[in-house]
C-alpha cells in the first residue's frame, strides 16, 4: 500500500505532534517551573488581547441580538430576545469565536516567535547555556494560553451579554435587571459549565499547536511565515473539531 | 523589574475580573436553581405531568417560590413530583392549596401554579403531598375542537336543509305575503284577550265555589262536608232496607191470598165465587133493578103532582126565580170587560 505524499505527511505530522504533546506533559509538570516567564506569558496572552477581544465580544452581542430581533418580531417572542441571545453567546458563540480570534492573534505570535528563535538558532543557544528550551518556551506557553482562554471568554461573555442588551435597547426598552434576570433565568449550569470546560482545550490547542508550528519551523525566514500561518490555519480547524467533540460528549453525558 | 510587578498586578487583575464573573453568573444561575438558601421540600402527584422537568419553575399566586427538583414514576398511572421551594414561603403554603400545571405563557416551558385555598387550613410541613388539579393540554382542548367542529358540520348542514325546505314552501310564504294576515291575527289576539279575561272570571268565580264548597256552605258544602249526612244516610238506606223487607212479606202475604182466591173460586166457596159462578143471583138482581126503575118513575110523577098542588106551588116558584136572577149576574159579569 502506497501513501501519496500529502497523507504521508499527514500521518508524520500527526505523529510528530503528538510526540510533541506528550513531551508537554512528561516535562511540564515537573520541577523546576519557570513562574517568571509563565506570568510573563499569561499576561501578553491574556491580558493583551483582552481588548481585542472585548471588542469582538460586544460587537458580537450587538449584531447578534439586532440580528435575531426581527425573526423572533415575526414568531411574537420578542421578549425572548435576552434568553435566546444569553444561550447562543453563552453556549456556543462566545467560546468559539473568542477561541478564533485567540488562535488568530495568540496562536500566530507565538507560531512567529518561536519559529524565529528557531531559525535564529536562540533555542539552541539556550540548550547550551542550561536552560530547558521545552520548558522554559514550550510549557509556559501552552499552560498560559490553556488557562487564560476561559477568563478570556468569561470577560467576553459578561461584555457581549452588555452589547446585547445595547442592542435591545436601540429598538426597545428594558432594564438592566430585567435582561440579566430574563438571560440568568434562562441559562442553566449545563449550559455553562460544558462551554466553559471545552475553552480550556481550546486554549491548549492554540498554544499546542502555535508552540510546536515555531518550534519545528524550518528553512529560514520564510518557513517562520509558514509557521505563524499553518499554527493559525490548524489551530482554528482543532477548535472547531474540539467543539464538535465537546457536544457529542455533553450530549451522550445528557448535560444538553 | 518594576515593570513586571506592574504587569503582574494587571494580570491578577484580569484574572480575577474572569474569575468574578464566572462565580457570579454560576451563582445566577444556581439561585434560579435554588442551590443556596434554605428550601423545603413539597411533593405532588399527577395522572400526567404534559412534558414538566427538573428544574422548572413553581409559582405561589404568581410568585416566583421554587423549582422542580424531580419527576419521578410512582407507576403506571400515577408520577410524583418533588417541588422545592423556599423556605420563606412555608407559612404561606397551606395544607389545602391546589397544585396545577401550567404554561409560561402561551408556547412557553411548563410550571407549577400553586393556587392558595383560602380556606384556613393549617400551613405545610416537610414533604407534605398536595392536591393536584388536573388541567386541559392543548391536546385535550384540539380534541373537544374537533368534537365541537364535526357537530357544526352536522348542524350547519341540518339548517341548510331547513332554510332551503321554507324557501321551497309555497303554502309557507303565500301564509307570510297575505297583507290581511295582520289584521286577522291582531283580531284573533283580542279575541283572544277576550277570551282569556271570561275564562279568568269563570276561574275566579269557580275558586270561590270551590272555597264555598270547601268552607262548607251551599247545599253541595253541606253534603261534602256536613260529616251528619253520611249517617243519616246510612239510617234512609236501613230504612229503605227494612221497608223492602216488609213489601217482600206483603208479596207473600198477597200470594197465598191470591192463591187461596183461586182454590175457593175452584171450589165454589164464598162470595166472589157466588158473584162469578152463580147465574140464578143474576136474574135476581135483574129484577131487582127493574123493580127500582118502576118505583123511580112512580116517585117522578108524585113529584109533579105536587109542583102543581096549589100549597106547594108557590115554593117552586120562588125557587125559579133565585135560579134566573143568578144567571143574569153570571151573564153581567162575563160582558163587563
Amino acid at each position: 500500500m502506497v501513501l501519496s505524499k500529502t497523507w504521508q505527511n499527514f500521518f508524520r505530522e500527526t505523529g510528530e505532534m503528538s510526540r510533541f504533546t506528550w513531551r508537554f506533559f512528561a516535562h511540564g509538570f515537573k520541577p523546576r517551573y519557570e513562574f517568571a516567564e509563565f506570568f510573563r506569558q499569561c499576561f501578553l496572552i491574556g491580558y493583551k488581547s483582552l481588548p481585542l477581544i472585548g471588542l469582538t465580544g460586544f460587537i458580537l452581542g450587538l449584531v447578534l441580538t439586532l440580528q435575531l430581533r426581527p425573526s423572533l418580531i415575526d414568531y411574537g417572542v420578542e421578549s425572548q430576545l435576552p434568553a435566546m441571545v444569553g444561550i447562543a453567546i453563552v453556549r456556543e458563540i462566545g467560546p468559539v469565536i473568542t477561541a478564533l480570534i485567540f488562535a488568530g492573534k495568540i496562536g500566530s505570535s507565538i507560531g512567529a516567535e518561536l519559529g524565529s528563535m528557531k531559525v535564529t538558532e536562540q533555542i539552541d543557544a539556550m540548550e547550551v547555556s542550561g536552560t530547558n528550551p521545552f520548558k522554559y518556551l514550550v510549557v509556559t506557553r501552552v499552560l498560559a494560553a490553556t488557562l487564560m482562554l476561559p477568563v478570556l471568554v468569561i470577560l467576553s461573555d459578561g461584555i457581549s451579554l452588555y452589547g446585547s442588551y445595547l442592542g435591545v435597547n436601540i429598538r426597545g426598552i428594558t432594564s438592566f435587571n430585567l435582561f440579566f434576570k430574563q438571560v440568568f433565568d434562562a441559562l442553566s449550569f449545563s449550559d455553562l459549565s460544558p462551554a466553559f470546560i471545552k475553552t480550556f482545550f481550546f486554549g491548549f490547542a492554540v498554544g499546542m499547536i502555535g508552540c510546536y508550528k515555531g518550534y519545528n519551523s524550518q528553512k529560514g525566514t520564510e518557513g517562520v511565515g509558514r509557521s505563524a500561518n499553518s499554527a493559525v490555519v490548524v489551530s482554528s480547524l482543532l477548535i472547531f473539531i474540539i467543539d464538535l467533540v465537546v457536544v457529542q460528549v455533553t450530549d451522550i453525558l445528557g448535560l444538553n | 523589574m518594576a515593570k513586571r510587578t506592574f504587569n503582574n498586578i494587571k494580570l491578577g487583575i484580569f484574572v480575577l475580573a474572569g474569575l468574578v464573573l464566572l462565580i457570579f453568573a454560576l451563582y445566577m444561575i444556581g439561585r434560579d436553581a435554588n442551590l443556596f438558601g434554605s428550601n423545603f421540600v413539597l411533593k405532588a402527584r399527577f395522572e400526567n405531568v404534559q412534558g414538566l422537568t427538573a428544574g422548572n419553575n413553581i409559582r405561589y399566586a404568581g410568585i416566583q417560590v421554587g423549582t422542580v427538583r424531580r419527576v419521578k414514576i410512582l407507576n403506571d398511572t400515577l408520577i410524583e413530583v418533588t417541588l422545592l421551594i423556599e423556605e420563606r414561603m412555608k407559612p404561606f403554603i397551606h395544607k389545602n392549596d391546589i397544585v396545577s400545571i401550567g404554561t409560561d405563557g402561551l408556547m412557553g416551558n411548563k410550571l407549577i401554579n400553586i393556587v392558595p385555598a383560602k380556606d384556613g387550613s393549617p400551613p405545610v410541613k416537610e414533604d407534605d403531598i398536595l392536591a393536584t388539579k388536573k388541567t386541559v393540554g392543548t391536546e385535550e382542548m384540539m380534541e373537544t375542537l374537533n368534537k365541537t367542529n364535526l357537530n357544526l358540520v352536522l348542524i350547519s348542514e341540518d339548517i341548510k336543509n331547513t332554510i332551503r325546505r321554507i324557501n321551497s314552501s309555497n303554502a309557507l310564504w303565500k301564509i307570510l305575503d297575505e297583507p290581511t294576515l295582520p289584521d286577522n291575527l291582531r283580531t284573533s289576539m283580542a279575541n283572544i284577550q277576550k277570551t282569556t279575561a271570561e275564562a279568568n272570571e269563570v276561574v275566579i268565580g269557580l275558586h270561590s265555589i270551590i272555597n264555598d264548597v270547601k268552607n262548607g256552605k251551599g247545599s253541595l258544602g253541606a253534603i261534602l262536608t256536613d260529616t251528619s249526612i253520611a249517617s243519616n244516610l246510612n239510617d234512609a238506606v236501613a230504612k229503605i232496607q227494612r221497608v223492602g223487607d216488609n213489601a217482600n212479606q206483603l208479596a207473600d202475604e198477597l200470594t197465598n191470598l191470591t192463591r187461596q182466591v183461586k182454590q175457593d173460586v175452584n171450589n165454589g166457596k164464598g162470595t166472589v165465587n157466588a158473584l162469578l159462578k152463580d147465574s140464578s143471583l143474576v136474574i135476581k138482581l135483574n129484577s131487582s133493578l127493574v123493580n127500582i126503575e118502576q118505583g123511580t118513575a112512580g116517585f117522578n110523577q108524585v113529584m109533579e103532582a105536587l109542583k102543581h098542588n096549589f100549597l106547594l106551588r108557590g115554593y117552586f116558584r120562588k125557587l125559579e126565580k133565585e135560579k134566573k136572577k143568578e144567571e143574569a149576574s153570571i151573564n153581567k159579569t162575563v160582558s163587563m170587560p
